[in-house]
């Protein structure tokens, strides 16, 4: 019995003040993610390594863009988005204090406008990611002649890629190997 | 451990069989009964045998070589050999240390296996949920009722199946009353009913316990469970993959989920022999252990609060936020750590990070002995926890239990000690098997004090000593329909896990056998012959998780009158002894 009050006597306060005075959490703590969408080329790959469904993409054909979109109510800060995301757009803070009052306040979106195919016209693909891909390929040294056939190639949608690959079209050449000797 | 790059990854001898003496003693004993011989791992091999010989290839390697039921199961294989499967899975803990799985094949019209639960109880669970979730029916269990299944359920309607339905649909109710039969074995009607439920006291899911009494003594007891039964297994099969499975492992318990995560990872892992990196081994060891810290001092805090010594219970709850901080400090997060990968782990532990977690076990290990001094001087602890809650060696060894609850019960099981060899870097760390002969709730606490010691121990050497090297083992490649045991030693005892992967990305079938299920069947056995009051404590010692919203409900069944008492109303007086709200 003295030695419990001793204890307690020894410990003084134990608890801390939070919620009115500010809870410090460690520095690796995994809370609530946070897209930058400068940096973000809508590629995709943490909506596929999200366990939880938390984070969607939908593409909006009619108005050519694409949508990502959070939900706080199913994210579990697991950090596999921050993991896999190619260009560190994604990081997960440590704000940990979330809770709203109205359900719409749960989800958060970035909206990503798309390219359009240069031959059906649809758009398809995320600008900033084909913008992306082309200059990777320049700064790797693909110049001219190459880099605009590169640029067409890629601004064609895989539907047009495979009928242009079926059909007759500019893009086969049946003289592939002796074109030159002829 | 070695520093030394060319050991960073495991080897396992090709050659080595582990426990190739129990197949050949079942050749031996019982010529011609194996149809088929698997191994998964070295220590790991499955026998199909023959239905007529189950019954006594089972009893011989369990009662006669030492086994350990760890986990039955059902699966559907129509689509791999036409039949139903039923495995049971032995721990094999006599003088070898390995894992056998017998599997029976079950016709696929028919549907009917033999039941070993007339022979070894511990299957009893583990057969009621083979026939509710896959409909085949096990000739000669004595229980006849559901035990996963609610009873609004359709009679004919089979979740685990593989055409039964999918994971999003739920059937039409088709009763409006529970029929559920509860079953009390020793006494008669003359005995009062004290229903505790449908919320269970210090149970970590909904649970409805019935206790028999006559005055203030517990004639028997019944209870049934599984009222938030989740569906994660068919979760799991239908809408997840295998990465994403070991995130949803980690919420199988709000107290042991990374135990399970590591679990189900290890199956994987095991099925298709993919060696983890030693730094990836020993960080989930350090992990598995930081959360037997934070669950043993819950257990310990809760132990001095169910018997009236409130302000021990806080001082065990100062001590276990340190714990909570080393969690966080290490996976940044203070539960659900969502560490695992197949193949490894996500975050490695930095020279910071591990210098203030040695740190942190040094101050926890300091004040934690202080207050086992306290806890232990205190007068009345001893008189309210020793005698009480006897689990008999005998039922602890028809039923299986595992955790602080057998160790306690003077059986030396402890995944950590047994199959060390093949857990993590169980192997190579410090620590000692605790056990105590008396099996009562005062031995499970001294046990519990013991474990949170070398688990401060690991820790600490974990820390200290963590190999260098990769923390994750990529590039491996999935084959279907491969499957392996995975388990761990949780808190409250050891897990198993089982999966075989599938053709799909996704899992053929996942099952996961939590420690409590193992323990639940014999809480009947160690409820009898105590006090009402004592039921709080009793419960509490096996360490379920803690749900505060139940109330308990008095019918007296000769009076015909009922009375519904709230929870803090039972607590209170299970604190006491004084002024029984059990009075009509």
């Amino acid at each position: 019995m003295f030695k419990l009050l001793k204890t307690v006597i020894k410990t003084g306060e134990a608890t801390k003040k939070y919620p009115f005075a500010p809870l410090e959490v460690c520095e690796d703590f995994r809370g609530k993610p946070e897209l930058d969408a400068e940096q973000c080329l809508s590629c995709g790959a943490c909506t596929r390594a999200c366990p939880a469904n938390a984070l969607i993409m939908e593409t909006d054909v009619k108005t050519g863009t694409r949508r990502w979109e959070l939900s706080m109510a199913r994210c579990i800060y697991c950090g596999r988005c921050e993991e896999v995301c190619p260009t560190k757009a994604i990081t997960l803070s440590q704000n940990f204090e979330l809770a709203v009052t109205r359900k719409e306040d749960l989800y958060e979106e970035a909206v990503f406008s798309l390219a359009d195919c240069c031959q059906c016209g649809r758009p398809f693909v995320a600008r900033k990611l084909l913008e992306y891909v082309l200059d990777t390929l320049a700064q790797s040294g693909v110049t001219g002649e190459q880099l605009k056939l590169r640029r067409q190639q890629l601004e064609t949608c895989p539907e047009c890629r495979r009928s242009n690959n079926m059909l007759d079209s500019e893009n086969i050449s049946h003289l592939r190997y002796l074109e030159e000797e002829l | 451990m070695t520093n030394n790059t060319v050991e960073l990854y495991s080897t396992k001898p090709q050659q080595g069989r582990i426990g190739k003496q129990y197949v050949d003693g079942v050749n031996h004993f019982f010529p011609s009964a194996i149809i088929d011989e698997e191994w998964q791992t070295e220590n790991q091999v499955t026998i199909t045998v023959k239905m007529t010989a189950l019954v006594e290839v089972m009893k011989w390697l369990y009662y006669d070589q030492g086994g350990w039921l760890a986990v039955t199961f059902g699966n559907d294989e129509r689509s791999l050999n036409g039949h139903f499967a039923v495995y049971h899975s032995l721990s094999m803990e006599g003088e070898v240390k390995s894992w056998v799985t017998v599997k029976v094949l079950v016709d696929a019209d028919s549907q009917e296996f033999v039941s070993v639960t007339p022979t070894i109880p511990a299957a009893v669970w583990g057969e009621r949920e083979v026939r509710d979730m896959y409909g085949l029916h096990p000739v000669g269990l004595p229980d006849e009722r559901r035990l996963v299944l609610p009873d609004d359920w359709p009679e004919d309607l089979h979740p685990l199946r593989k055409d039964a339905m999918d994971y999003r649909q739920r059937p039409q109710p088709t009763s409006e009353t529970e029929t559920y039969q509860f079953d009390n074995q020793l006494g008669n009607d003359s005995n009062r009913i004290v229903p505790v439920g449908p919320l269970h006291i210090t149970s970590d899911e909904p649970g409805h316990f019935r206790l028999f009494v006559d005055g203030e003594d517990i004639v028997d007891a019944d209870y049934r469970m599984f009222y938030v039964h989740r569906g994660m297994e068919k979760l799991a099969e239908t809408r997840m993959g295998y990465q994403e499975v070991a995130q949803l492992t980690d919420r199988v318990c709000g107290i042991c989920g990374f135990t399970h995560s590591v679990g189900y990872s290890n199956t994987i892992e095991n099925a298709l022999s993919v060696d983890v990196p030693f730094r990836a081994k020993m960080i989930r060891t350090v992990l598995l252990e930081v959360e037997r810290l934070h669950s043993h001092l819950l257990n310990i805090g809760l132990s001095s609060h169910f018997v009236g010594f409130d302000s021990g219970f806080m001082q065990f709850f100062r001590v276990r936020e340190k714990t909570m901080e080393l969690a966080e400090l290490l996976t940044g997060a203070r539960k659900t750590y969502g560490m695992n990968l197949i193949g490894g782990v996500r975050r490695d532990f930095l020279k910071d990070q591990r210098l203030k977690g040695i740190a942190l076990v040094r101050e926890v290990r300091k004040t934690f002995s202080e207050l086992v001094d306290v806890l232990l001087a205190t007068p009345n602890i001893e008189s309210r926890i020793a005698g009480v809650g006897i689990l008999a060696k005998d039922i602890a060894r028809d039923f299986s239990p595992v955790g602080p609850l057998i160790r306690a019960s003077g059986f030396k099981r402890d995944a950590r000690i047994v199959h060390g060899q093949s857990l993590e870097s169980y192997g190579d760390v410090p620590f000692e098997l605790q056990s105590m002969e008396n099996g009562d709730v005062q031995s499970r606490v001294m046990v519990r004090i013991g474990e949170v010691f070398d688990s401060l121990n690991i820790v600490e050497y974990g820390l200290d000593h963590l190999p260098a090297g990769a923390i994750l083992t990529e590039g491996f490649d999935y084959v279907p329909n491969k499957f392996a045991l995975g388990f761990t030693e949780a808190p409250r005892g050891e897990n198993v896990h089982w999966s075989m992967t599938g053709d799909n990305q996704k899992l053929f079938r996942w099952r996961c056998r939590a420690a409590t299920y193992a323990n639940w069947p014999t809480l009947r056995y160690m409820l009898r012959g105590n006090t009402v009051a004592d039921a709080p404590l009793i419960i509490g010692s096996l360490d379920p998780c803690y749900s505060c919203t139940d109330r308990v409900t008095i019918v007296d069944t000769k009076k015909k009158r009922s009375k519904t008492i709230p929870y803090k109303a039972i607590e209170q007086y299970s604190i006491n002894r004084k002024h029984s709200p059990f009075k009509l």
